[in-house]
This record gives C-alpha cells, sequence and structure tokens, in this order.
C-alpha cells in the first residue's frame, strides 16, 4: 500500500482530461492548422520550379531592389513549404503560425502598397503574378484572403494547443 | 514480520528523478528545435540554390546577340533596308510559344514585313520566352535559339515566319526533328545548316533572349505576348487588327 502510494506522490501531474470546451478549441486549433498548413504548402509548391516567373511576380510589387526580389522570389516558395509542413505535422505549432502571421501580413502590405499606387499587377500568391490588365486585378479578393490566413495564423500564435500534434506527443500537453 | 521497510533517502532520490525525466515525455525541445531549424534551413538554402542552378541552365552563359542587337534589345529585321525618312519605329513582342502570337502573325505578319522591307517602319522584333517557365515545357526557348542561329545566316525572317506558320501548342516540347523541318523551310542549307545546329545544340542566344525577355517585363503596363509599340507607345491590338488598319497607324505615326 504505502509504496504504491510513494510512487504515485512525486509524479502527480497526472493532467485531468480537458474539459469539452478546452476539446472543442484544441479541434478548432487542428482544423486551424491543417487549413493554414495546407494553404501553405500548395503556394510553395506551386511556384518551386518556375524560378523566373517567381522573381518577376516579386519584382512587379516595384517595392525592393531587383538583387533581393530575386532572391525572394526563390527563397519564398522554399519558406512556405517549410512552414507549412510545420503546420500541419503541429510542430513548434507558435512559432510557425507567428511567422506564418508575419509572411501573410507583409503579402497583405505588398498587395495594399501596389494597389494605393495604381500598379496592375496579379499578386502571384499562387503562382504567375506580374503585370496584369487594369480591369483583371483581384486586390480586394486578395487582401480578404490573405486577411483570412492571417486570422488562422493568429489564432494558433494565441493558442497553439491543437488536437494530434507532434508537439504534444513529443512535449507532453 | 512483512511491514515494509521505510524508503531510503537514496530510493526517494532515485525515483524523483525518474519522475522528472518522464515529465520531458522523453523529447528535449531544444534537440527537437535545433533540428528542426537546421532541416528548415537546408531546405530554403538548398531550395534557392537549386533554383538559381534551374535558372542558369535555362539561362544559359553565352554572351552572343545577334546582329545589330545587343542585349535586353529588340533584334532589328530587314537592317539591309533604309528606313524612310519619318518612319516609325515598330517594336514586336512575341513569343513562339504563344497561341495569340500565331493568330497575330496569320492576320499581320506579312503586312508588317511589307511595310518594313518598303522602308515604311524600322522592325524590331522581341522574342520573349517567358511561356517556357510558365508552362515548363521547352518550347519558347528553342525555337527563339534557332531563329536567332538562323539570323547569323540571314534567315531570321523565314525561319520566324515557318515556325509561326507551324507552331507547336503551348505546353509541348519543340524537338529538334520540329526546329530542323523549321530550318528547312527557311531554306538553311549545306554548311549554313551545320553551322545552325551547332549554334541550336549550344543554346547560343539563350542569354541574349531571356535578357530581352527581362527587360520586356519592365516596361510598364508590359503584360505579355504579343505586344505591338509604334514609336514607343503600346498598341491596343483592336485598333489594327487588320492589315487596312495597321497600314493606316503606321500612316498616321509616319511623321
Amino acid at each position: 500500500m504505502s509504496t504504491e502510494m510513494d510512487d504515485a506522490t512525486p509524479v502527480a501531474v497526472v493532467e485531468p482530461p480537458p474539459a469539452g470546451r478546452e476539446r472543442v478549441l484544441d479541434a478548432v486549433g487542428l482544423v486551424l492548422r491543417l487549413f493554414l498548413g495546407a494553404v501553405l504548402i500548395y503556394a510553395g509548391a506551386t511556384k518551386i520550379g518556375h524560378p523566373l516567373t517567381s522573381q518577376r511576380a516579386v519584382q512587379a510589387y516595384e517595392l525592393l531592389p531587383d538583387g533581393l526580389a530575386n532572391t525572394i522570389g526563390l527563397a519564398l516558395p522554399f519558406v512556405e513549404v517549410v512552414l507549412g509542413v510545420l503546420l500541419v505535422l503541429g510542430l513548434f505549432t507558435r512559432p510557425a503560425a507567428i511567422a506564418a502571421t508575419v509572411l501573410m501580413v507583409a503579402f497583405v502590405i505588398g498587395i495594399s502598397q501596389a494597389w494605393a499606387r495604381g500598379l496592375t499587377i496579379d499578386c502571384g500568391c499562387f503562382g504567375g503574378g506580374g503585370q496584369i490588365g487594369a480591369s483583371e486585378t483581384k486586390y480586394p479578393q486578395e487582401i480578404a484572403r490573405d486577411v483570412v490566413f492571417a486570422l488562422a495564423g493568429v489564432w494558433l500564435w494565441w493558442r497553439p494547443r491543437s488536437l494530434a500534434s507532434l508537439d504534444r506527443i513529443l512535449f507532453g500537453p | 514480520m512483512a511491514t515494509p521497510k521505510p524508503p531510503s533517502a537514496s530510493d526517494r532520490q532515485a525515483k524523483i528523478q525518474a519522475a522528472q525525466k518522464s515529465q520531458g515525455s522523453g523529447a528535449n525541445k531544444i534537440v527537437v528545435a535545433t533540428v528542426v531549424v537546421v532541416v528548415a534551413i537546408i531546405a530554403v538554402v538548398g531550395g534557392v540554390v537549386w533554383s538559381q542552378s534551374q535558372k542558369e541552365a535555362a539561362t544559359g552563359t553565352s554572351t552572343a546577340v545577334p546582329a545589330g542587337a545587343s542585349m535586353g534589345k529588340g533584334y532589328p529585321a530587314f537592317a539591309g533596308v533604309t528606313a524612310a525618312a519619318g518612319a516609325p519605329t515598330v517594336d514586336l513582342y512575341e513569343d513562339f510559344q504563344c497561341p495569340v502570337c500565331g493568330q497575330f502573325e496569320a492576320a499581320l505578319g506579312s503586312t508588317f514585313q511589307d511595310l518594313a522591307s518598303q522602308g515604311k517602319v524600322k522592325l524590331n522584333y522581341h522574342v520573349l520566352n517567358f511561356l517556357d517557365d510558365k508552362t515548363g515545357a521547352k518550347n519558347s526557348t528553342p525555337a527563339a535559339n534557332g531563329a536567332f542561329c538562323a539570323a547569323a545566316d540571314g534567315k531570321f525572317q523565314e525561319f520566324h515566319d515557318a515556325a509561326f506558320a507551324d507552331q507547336v501548342a503551348e505546353g509541348e516540347d519543340v524537338t529538334d526533328d520540329k526546329l530542323a523541318a523549321w530550318a528547312g523551310t527557311a531554306g538553311i542549307t549545306g554548311d549554313a545548316l551545320t553551322t545552325w545546329q551547332k549554334c541550336v545544340a549550344d543554346g547560343t542566344y539563350t542569354r541574349y533572349v531571356t535578357s530581352v525577355n527581362e527587360a520586356a517585363f519592365k516596361v510598364p503596363g508590359f503584360q505579355g505576348t504579343p505586344t505591338v509599340m509604334i514609336n514607343g507607345e503600346m498598341v491596343d491590338l483592336g485598333t489594327i487588327g487588320t492589315p487596312e488598319l495597321l497600314t493606316q497607324a503606321i500612316e498616321d505615326a509616319t511623321t
């Protein structure tokens, strides 16, 4: 008897089962993680293998010197895929979510400044990009879409806990 | 008799240590974080290096430019013709892979050439290859090389016309056989054909074409091909849609 007691005392960190509300929030976290992760993986994958198009898409924002724009054009697709994979796996969810949110906010700023300056470009968010006709621009839709992605990022930043995450499996609840 | 011995201090210590270990659930966060960061950096840096090499392979290293042109600049066609005083400059932006360019050439190509051969316009071809990067096909670049390799034999126009008349569909590769067929139609034979073949195999003008392509997309408002500029002004293609309209527009632009 007493030995059993003794075994349990120092280890007394057995989690109470999460309350119903907590479990729902964890499920929401899982859905948002998979959503944002899948979006990022898709966005990166469609650009990989099209280095010139990708660089031209960044140049079209007319925000950065060509050298830097070209480097970003080459690196961004891989950054997106890496962040997407981390989110899908739920590994270091908070840092990945912070990075994804910052990225989305940067995209919103980039698109907004292009719109405000009267450039007529495609955001190149999912491949393509570059100058297009004035009537073909979709700035409000592109910004709204990235804001939705940013909000998913903010949620995971604020509450990175979610179901079926590597964070939980590796580091405990 | 069977009273359990009170656990000794060292026993307790061992148990506490075991408990502390299992609280970390086995994984050391710092170690995992380091591994993830290293893998992420390798993925991104490796990706950039790979993309850069892919881009360089697509761009080529040869510094050759066709006669009368320079890096980033269009190719002046009908260089032997002396343009009339006040004749406007026409810049034609085309990609051999672009289906609309094929239609455009079928409708207006011969009119442009007539005007140029009569000295009524100074005609520059800006041959682009952006559709290769977009579609992943090996089409625009080999075709453009074929045309500028033909230019070395004075057959640019003939090759250009053959390639558009017998255009390969967007997204499909231009095969060596297809290139050879166009060269045949253009009338490249004998030693000139041998030189042309080596030029095409080497991708001699790939870098030039890529430079022209890059320059084109820096032109404000430039969206793709075909694009026509008369005296540097982008023209709405609807306003020059027929040979008559085009001829009229050129007359209007003549000073």
